[in-house]
């Protein structure tokens, strides 16, 4: 088959599988997501993908890669195929595809959504993930960082570190917001996190100075934390709260005393996507409850709030500043197999359902939320148009920067076989695809919004395999699950932030080179923005960051391909694509932070408010010019390359 | 010969697990024992990079059994690294 007809099959296939779903309204279920998902996933990499590699690419088993050239047994070193696999996926799944889908499915319905996750990995996602390691590889196993040094300029350097660690920042900022408010909100959710630090810390002990084997560990810390999580709801019934929610609850009340029950300060999200706001209720309407007043939309910040935001801050302190196979690691250990145990039985759920119980398999959610997909724009009021704001906000599910630096710094170093690259990178982005797609089954299928409707989405899958009993306590693992893949994140991204600090920094200021004062200033960074109240317009910024990330490594990828002469249009029009994307993404962003944050109307703790969507407009801003700088010192190369191809580039990418 | 049918499928799921699972305590722990094995190498051969210590004695009595290592740790010191490098596993899964 020619690759033109396979790329028209595979951007038709999603369009008229679930547009004539939704033309013909067809009940979507879960099983049509699975076989769909399953259908787009096997042509994109049998026709599509495997095309590009053997044709373009040219990838040859025979070629020496940099782990067997340069194998010094720990950064270099030739791994199994599928070993690789199996790290490289868990190195780039994360919450990413979770809360992005959940976001997206919210605001604009699951028809986009699932569109978007379907053309996004076969078209850009895969794409991305599989060049970055190929570039590296064919780069003496340099990182894009290094070859954009060399490549491009040696600005794109300085500029790609700022880029991480605004990224960096973005992402703690949503992340923080949305924990903070879970464990508010939610007082069967505390207990699991708090055991779950215990166990990290024992667990590091056991398997590192202890000895142990690390079957026994993972049993006795990963056991322990689920019961812990699924513990909270324990004597929960219709009349009332369990023990546990009840103490929690208690104990909140007791720290919002320190003010006599009022809000330290307050804020306004124009989108409802703040994680206090509560859903609709039966009749669309939104209720007002202790925190958030329906009326005016103003949301509360109790003191209980900046407990947990403390709380939150303290562990992933412990992340950042221990030595990370005592806290860091083990965390995310735990949380790996409490992921896996909850995502895979969600899985089986999601497959039996339709015969099972049909009612909990299918769709209770809007294919369409907005009819003119937000592109009605009203002046002075935010805007969610569906182009370009959908792109960003579902980010790593079908395309990620971050993917990028994680294959051409790690994975690709350890590439037995230039061929491995395609299963390793391209496949690792098809599974995570599948996360996403499972993610948006999980929040479809209960209806809601926010990571509630994903929560009670898993406590349905569950249910359907455990029996209707074990809703309430698969919906706590649920919560559970969901709070412990953004946790893990969230202590790796104030780590890699003091790092990345360091290096951009330290230099110039040598107290920035002492750990405790990096995280400690990452943190009171990310405060600043949590307190803003805006939490879609921070995720979706982080999601522009990430996305941009993922064009400028394409966008590195197209320069490299140019100059060894090789077809550039399958990276070179994806990558114009998320460019551009991006970019207006940006802008949007900063209108809107503009028009809700600091032209809405007085409320308490104004000025706080006010600081925080400053520093995001201006972080826009930052973003926006870094790209520009970039683009135009690509665009130098990319008509230096066409001129006459760079001799050494050449030589390493051609060895 | 790769296994293949049942077999082969088998192994490879139990290769992506421990891919997923015991491999990133495996380069911990080499990443661990690399960092001790690089400040000793170091401080007995240091010379060979030019770093300037003068050998102890025991440079030569050892050399016989570092002889095997220390091409791989003369690429490992000697080359360029980006922050990426280094902290190389406080990236994943993010």
């Amino acid at each position: 088959m020619k690759t033109s007809t396979t790329v028209v099959l595979l951007f038709l296939i999603p369009i008229v599988v679930f547009g004539g779903i939704v033309a013909f309204g067809i009940k979507m279920n879960t099983l049509i997501v699975v076989l769909a998902g399953a259908v787009e996933t096997y042509l994109a990499y049998r026709f599509y993908a495997k095309t590009l590699d053997r044709d373009v690419i040219q990838t040859d088993a025979k070629k020496a890669t940099p782990a067997k050239l340069y194998m010094d047994g720990v950064d270099f070193m030739p791994t199994s195929r599928g070993v690789l696999y199996g790290y490289h996926f868990k190195s780039i799944a994360a919450a990413g595809p979770i809360v992005g889908v959940i976001t997206a499915a919210t605001l604009w319905g699951w028809f986009p959504s699932i569109l978007w996750l379907a053309l996004g990995v076969t078209f850009i996602g895969w794409v991305a993930d599989y060049s970055a390691i190929v570039i590296s590889i064919r780069n003496d196993g340099n990182s894009l960082s290094a070859i954009a040094y060399r490549l491009i300029a040696p600005r794109t350097r300085t500029i790609l570190f700022i880029f991480i660690f605004f990224y960096l920042l973005l992402i703690a900022g949503a992340f923080v917001g949305i924990m903070t408010a879970l464990m508010a909100a939610r007082p069967d959710v505390p207990l699991g996190i708090l055991v779950l630090a215990i166990m990290a810390l024992i667990g590091g002990q056991m398997l590192y100075r202890w000895k142990l084997d690390l079957i026994v560990v993972t049993v006795v810390t990963v056991l322990i934390t689920i019961v812990a999580m699924s513990l909270g709801p324990v004597g929960q019934s219709s009349a009332g709260p369990g023990p546990i929610q009840k103490a929690v609850a208690g104990f909140n009340k007791a720290i919002d005393g320190i003010t006599g029950g009022r809000a330290v300060m307050e804020v306004i999200d124009p989108t409802y996507a703040d994680p206090r706001v509560p859903p609709p209720g039966p009749n669309g309407i939104r209720p007002t409850t202790a925190i958030f007043d329906a009326a005016t939309g103003v949301i509360k910040t109790m003191p209980n709030y900046l407990f947990w935001a403390l709380f939150i801050f303290v562990f992933s302190y412990l992340g950042a500043t221990l030595p990370i196979w005592r806290f860091a690691q083990p965390v995310n250990y735990i949380g790996f197999w409490i992921t896996l145990i909850a995502i895979g039985l969600s899985s089986l759920g999601a497959i039996l359902a339709p015969f099972i119980s049909p009612a909990t398999a299918a769709f209770n959610m809007p294919a369409i939320k907005m009819p003119d997909f937000g592109f009605n724009l009203a002046a002075g009021k935010p805007w969610q148009p569906l182009w370009p704001m959908l792109f960003v906000t579902i980010a790593c599910g079908s395309i990620s920067g971050w993917h990028s630096l994680v294959g051409s710094t790690n994975t690709s170093r350890q590439l037995e076989y230039e061929t491995d690259a395609l299963p390793v990178g391209g496949g690792g982005m098809f599974s995570e695809n599948w996360l996403a797609l499972l993610s948006l089954i999980a929040v479809a299928i209960a209806g809601g919004a926010g990571a509630g409707a994903f929560a009670a989405g898993i406590g349905k899958l569950l249910g359907v395999i455990f029996g209707k009993e074990f809703i309430s306590y698969g919906t706590a693992l649920g919560f559970g699950t969901f709070m412990v893949i953004v946790l893990t994140v969230t202590q790796l991204v104030f780590r890699v932030m003091r790092v990345t600090l360091t290096e951009w920094v330290g230099g110039a200021v040598p107290v920035f080179k002492n750990m405790h004062v990096t995280s400690i200033f990452s943190m009171l960074l990310t405060v600043l923005l949590l307190l803003s109240g805006t939490w879609v317009y921070l995720w979706q910024l982080f999601g522009a960051s990430n996305q941009l990330m993922a064009a400028l490594s394409m966008l590195l990828v197209t320069v490299w391909l140019r100059s060894v002469g090789k077809n550039t249009s399958f990276i070179g029009i994806p990558m114009l694509f998320m460019f551009i994307t991006t970019m207006f993404s940006i802008l949007v962003t900063a209108h809107n932070l503009y028009v809700s944050v600091l032209t809405a109307p007085a409320f308490t703790g104004r000025g706080i408010v006010e600081v925080g969507g400053w520093a995001m407009i201006l972080l826009s801003a930052l973003l926006f010019i870094a790209a520009l700088f970039i683009a135009w010192d690509a665009l130098k190369a990319w008509q230096k390359y066409g001129a006459a191809p760079g001799p050494s580039v050449a030589t390493a990418a051609t060895r | 010969m790769g296994k293949t049918g049942l077999d082969g499928l088998v192994d490879s799921a139990r290769r992506f697990l421990y891919g997923m699972t015991g491999y990133e305590f495996e380069r911990q722990l080499v990443e661990m024992r690399s960092d001790v094995d690089m400040v000793f190498i170091s401080l007995l051969y240091g010379d060979m990079l030019g770093v300037p210590i003068i050998p102890p004695y025991y440079s030569l009595r050892l050399l016989p059994y570092a002889v095997p290592n220390i091409a791989s740790w003369k690429r490992r010191a000697m080359r360029e690294k980006e922050f990426s490098d280094y902290e190389e596993l406080d990236l994943h899964g993010l």
